[in-house]
């Protein structure tokens, strides 16, 4: 067989190998999208539902459990599978929302050191940080940059339009309300589910 | 110049071979791939591609190494510049082969 390679059948050997490849990967890039989303949109109910239960927005730090969560899935949902190589493509995915998650933890802690600081040394006037509106709009940041890196029209668009209504859902919503909390609901389904079913599709065609 | 008097350029036997070509296509593409998906995408065997994988690595074309992912043994595969020069030069050369208004 090896010698009755033409010309045409080399060609096409590398066409649909490269293809067939490319398609694992962009199918593989969609998964932990999905993943996160889910969690995402899931959290943002749960939290939303116990602090208008229980008029306490100390269930914010759910997000913390729900980062460990996925940590956890996506080491144990994608251990068995087939292991897909990273591209430069993928890569640049995973930076991005690495960065994202360490911009979003670490400023949510800065948060609470500044407010400690304050408490201490008595600084008065209004202590005002609009922290869901800022993660928001990172995470609005990093769906969008996906779908650029991605080279996805829709991805971009997706992410573009979902992080520009949830940010006016969470302006037009009053301050302290336990509704903005929904404005990460909004951006987990268009900015990560979406974009990761889109990524699943194109890898299956 | 009309096609019966084209030159062929001499094709490398080394990758003129349905799976070593699959292989480095694979590689061309990606940094790195396991050896589990390398057996997934080409369909192969894991003696067959064992023993090409071996001549690629031999040739100079691929970079293997062996390790392990937590307690599962792992062989990843990298292509090398002496690889991407010679896959590069492979696909010139097939040009030549194809008859003009085709390629």
């Amino acid at each position: 067989m090896e010698n009755n390679l033409s010309a045409e059948n080399s060609l096409r050997i590398i066409a649909e190998t490269i293809e067939r490849s490319r398609r694992t990967i962009t199918k593989n890039s969609g998964k932990p999208l999905i993943l996160w989303g889910v969690l995402v949109a899931l959290f943002s109910l749960i939290i939303w539902g116990l602090w208008t239960k229980t008029g306490s927005p100390i269930w914010n730090f759910l997000w913390f459990a729900m980062s460990a969560i996925g940590f956890v899935c996506m080491k144990t949902l994608f251990r068995n599978r087939e292991k897909v190589p990273e591209t430069e493509v993928s890569r640049m995915l995973g930076k991005i929302w690495m960065w994202f998650g360490i911009f979003a933890t670490g400023f949510f802690a800065l948060v609470w050191v500044a407010w400690g600081i304050r408490s201490l040394t008595g600084v008065e006037g209004t202590f005002s940080v609009d922290l869901t509106l800022i993660i928001l709009l990172m995470m609005g940041l990093g769906g969008t940059l996906s779908g650029a890196v991605l080279g996805n029209k829709v991805v971009t668009a997706s992410s573009l339009i979902a992080t520009t209504f949830a940010a006016l859902f969470l302006m037009v919503m009053p301050t302290g309300s336990p509704l903005r909390i929904l404005s990460f609901a909004i951006l987990g389904v268009f900015a990560l589910i979406v974009p990761g079913i889109i990524l699943q599709k194109q890898g299956r065609e | 110049m009309p096609d019966s008097m084209k030159t062929f350029k001499p094709l490398d036997p080394l990758l003129h071979s349905e799976l070593r070509l699959a292989v480095m296509s694979i590689l061309i593409s990606t940094d790195s791939a396991d050896f589990v998906y390398l057996r997934g995408q080409t369909g192969a065997t894991s003696g067959n591609l064992s023993v090409q994988l071996d001549k690629l690595q031999q040739a100079g074309y691929i970079e293997v190494t062996k390790g392990f992912k937590g307690k599962m043994p792992q062989t990843i595969c990298h292509i090398t510049d002496q690889g991407r020069e010679a896959f590069a030069a492979y696909v010139e050369a097939l040009r030549s082969y194809i008859p003009s208004g085709k390629n």
